[in-house]
């Protein structure tokens, strides 16, 4: 008798088991919230929190469940997992180097064309505007803002060094890379410590940023390993690591934070996104940091999208939200409160922008100079491959910091780990 | 299903009774095996099916039969992931398991006042989560600011760029692994030590054995099956290392570092699926994984129970 009960027991249990089991795979479809709800994925860092607030405060009755996946990265590669065979979110902001990839594969997501972005499309800039566009005319995403380039310096120690601190001086002082490269080595000469804090990403990064042709054919679309303009900025990076002027700390390394305190280098270039995080690494700093016009002019590191996979459960709620926090006013409103820089060109005429300074920057005229730095900005065509070249070249200027390599062997070490990961 | 069986017990012949009672055991455990064939089992075997193909997990999907298997063999960067693996999984293992037999003789025999509070202590580096030893680890070994290279310039030495280097990087995280593992193993070992009879030990004194002696005679060999356990367990986890590289050099991505010093086979795996979505490459690394672990283990086991049946 009792190992019947027990029999029964073990039955309830494997049966509950089992029961839950079936739930799980079949629980995330049936869902019966209200349509004006949707979920959003979103960055860590970028208080998304903010936005979704002031979004549902203006529209009573809408709720947003916002997830903060991680970082940039994080947040593709978990939508990635999502897109191949989970449950995915209303809507997702995506970072522009791991756009492409998805671009590549247009059926994943709501042609948001069919939502209504025709209409839309003038508002924006053309050149960060097509970057969401696949092969086929489909729009997978509008863009939130785009990383205006410009330079960062600290006045102190550019005095210190005999160096204007105006920003306007500064600007004219190193119009083209090579000026940087020539600034650089006097101050390192006067001074004896490092002027930008690393080659890869202030140097090499900023300038790829600046061309009209990157890693791709802008016509053919296909790989191009002779482009003369990314043999430029490596080439110009080398120089810099040659001559001794950088601090080799990787970007939003610890290292790199505790730097930008200490003063461990006296530039770093600094997309609108950036600022942000100068401020949380550094706030004693506060005052001491001007921004001027970087060398080389006009370009564009980095940016985000917002884009509606296919298999959404409320994309109209998701392309509302959409509409409204992208729209020019929105848009000038988020750089007034974040620093973002828009992506609607009716803001690059506005005054409000162009008049707006930041006092951690010593009033520089951010606004002026984030704006000039668009505005000019070519239209080149990112691939597939783009972030992971991008990477290989950084890695590669990496490792000849480090003095793994020579900056004799670095261009054939770079194409070499370029082939290896684009070959399917 | 089984619920009606159960109801369907009623004529209660003695033959239908024994059938029931013997197969309550496998009720018992079938909860296990169910989870295991979903979670465990199916996993492993679509991997290997998925090995078989070149798939974006988000476009298309083509069958190309091994195709991923000569290209991992000839990828400088899996071979560059194995070496990585193996030379960490030595640097780790092996101090750490020396390293937790000494400590462990020490708790057992040295008389220690608050001897409890010194057993729990050996827990905590385990019970912290490795996200949070990752950075504490990386800001130690920083080459500017860290604490090790500012007591190496107090010393008199030059500063490290430890992350920088191949061996130097593997070396953090060999660090990171023996400082976590050490205190578990130790407890697995004193709970061993504690079931010998301390009447040998007194025995072997009586007879002028030094302490030393009793060490390698006594405490050593029986100690073995637990030794055996902790270097096949050591093994499969070692091998498999993946949160300590991530974090440790969390700007470089998931190759850890840019020139791949520290990169492991399951941060490779995890870098060629997830960061570049070549799911079937990917599957390809974690079935060589497999075989790699599945060929490491058994010789461990062979040369371990080889050395305790030459012994006993």
């Amino acid at each position: 008798m009792r190992s019947r009960t027990r029999l029964a027991a073990a039955a309830v249990v494997t049966t509950a088991i089992v029961a839950s089991l079936v739930g799980c795979s079949s629980g995330g479809s049936g869902s019966s919230s209200a349509s004006k709800d949707f979920t959003f994925w979103s960055f860590t860092g970028i208080n998304a929190k903010a936005d979704v607030q002031a979004y549902e405060k203006a529209h009573p009755g809408v709720h947003i469940k916002l997830t903060e996946v991680g970082s940039s990265t994080d947040t593709a590669q978990a939508l990635t997992t999502a897109l191949a065979g989970g449950k995915v979110p209303d809507l997702v902001l995506i970072q522009a180097a791991d756009l492409p990839k998805f671009v590549e594969n247009p059926d994943n997501f709501v042609d948001l064309n069919t939502l209504g972005a025709k209409k839309l499309k003038p508002d924006y800039a053309p050149a960060i505007f097509s970057q969401s566009v696949a092969a086929g005319g489909q729009v997978l995403g509008v863009p939130t803002d785009v990383g205006g380039l410009a330079l960062s310096y600290r006045k102190s120690l550019f005095a210190a060094a005999g160096l204007p601190t105006d920003p306007d001086q500064v600007g004219a002082l190193m119009p083209a890379w090579q000026d940087f490269l020539k600034v650089g080595k006097e101050y390192t000469a006067k001074t004896g410590k490092p002027f930008v804090d690393n080659a890869e990403t202030s140097i090499f990064y900023q300038e790829i940023g600046q061309g009209s042709e990157q890693f791709y054919n802008n016509h053919t679309r296909k790989l191009d390993y002779t482009n003369s303009q990314v043999k430029s900025a490596f080439d110009t990076a080398l120089q810099a690591v040659d001559d001794g002027i950088t601090a080799n700390l990787t970007s939003f390394s610890t290292g790199w934070a505790a730097g930008l305190q200490k003063g461990a280098f006296a530039t770093v270039a600094t997309p609108s996104w950036m600022l942000g995080t100068l401020k949380t690494d550094a706030p004693a700093t506060k005052g001491d940091w001007a921004i001027a016009k970087i060398p080389g002019g006009s370009g564009n590191w980095g940016g985000s999208y917002l884009a509606i996979p296919k298999r959404a459960a409320h994309p109209q709620a998701a392309w509302n939200y959409i509409k409204t926090s992208q729209s020019p006013e929105s848009q000038l409103q988020h750089f007034l409160t974040s620093g973002s820089l828009p992506t609607t060109t009716a803001n690059y005429t506005n005054p409000k922008l162009l008049g707006s300074t930041d006092p951690f920057f010593s009033d520089a005229p951010t606004g002026k100079i984030f704006t000039e730095a668009v505005a000019n900005m070519k239209s080149f065509y990112v691939g597939p491959d783009s972030g992971q070249i991008g990477t290989d070249f950084l890695n590669t200027i990496i490792n000849v910091e480090n003095k793994k390599i020579s900056s004799a062997q670095a261009w054939s070490s770079a194409l070499s780990a370029i082939k290896q990961d684009v070959a399917k | 299903m089984t619920v009606t069986a159960t109801r369907r017990l009623r004529p209660r012949s003695r033959i239908r009774e024994s059938v029931f009672e013997r197969s309550a055991p496998y009720v018992y455990v079938a909860p296990f095996f169910l989870l295991f064939a979903v979670f465990g089992l199916f996993p492993m075997a679509f991997t290997f099916v998925i090995s078989l193909f070149d798939w974006n997990p988000i476009g298309t999907k083509t069958f190309i039969g091994f195709e991923n298997f000569t290209t991992l063999f000839s990828d400088p960067r899996f071979w560059n992931a194995a070496g990585n693996t193996l030379s960490i999984w030595i640097m780790s293992t092996v101090p750490q398991l020396i390293i937790a037999l000494g400590l462990a003789h020490l708790l057992h025999f040295a008389r220690l006042r608050f001897a409890n509070f010194f057993r729990m202590s050996l827990l905590v580096p385990y019970i912290t989560s490795v996200a949070a030893t990752a950075i504490v680890f990386a800001q130690l070994f920083d080459t500017h600011y860290g604490l090790i290279n500012w007591v190496l310039t107090l010393i008199g030495g030059s500063p490290v760029n430890w992350l920088a280097g191949q061996l130097s990087s593997q070396f953090v995280i060999a660090v990171m692994v023996i400082w976590r593992w050490s205190g578990y193993t130790t407890l697995l070992y004193l709970a061993g030590l504690q079931s010998i009879p301390k009447e040998m030990y007194e025995a072997a004194s009586v007879d002028g054995a030094s302490g030393w002696r009793q060490f390698t005679s006594i405490t050593i060999p029986s100690l073995r099956p637990i030794i055996i356990f902790t270097i096949i367990t050591s093994t499969i986890g070692g091998l498999q290392i993946f949160t300590e590289p991530l974090l440790v050099n969390s700007t470089g991505g998931l190759t850890c570092g840019a020139g791949r010093q520290c990169q492991t086979l399951t941060l490779y795996l995890y870098e060629q699926a997830f960061g570049d979505y070549k799911f079937g490459y990917g599957a390809a690394i974690g079935v060589a994984l497999f075989i790699m672990v599945v060929v490491i283990a058994a010789i461990n086991f062979a040369l371990s129970t080889r050395m305790k049946g030459s012994r006993s």
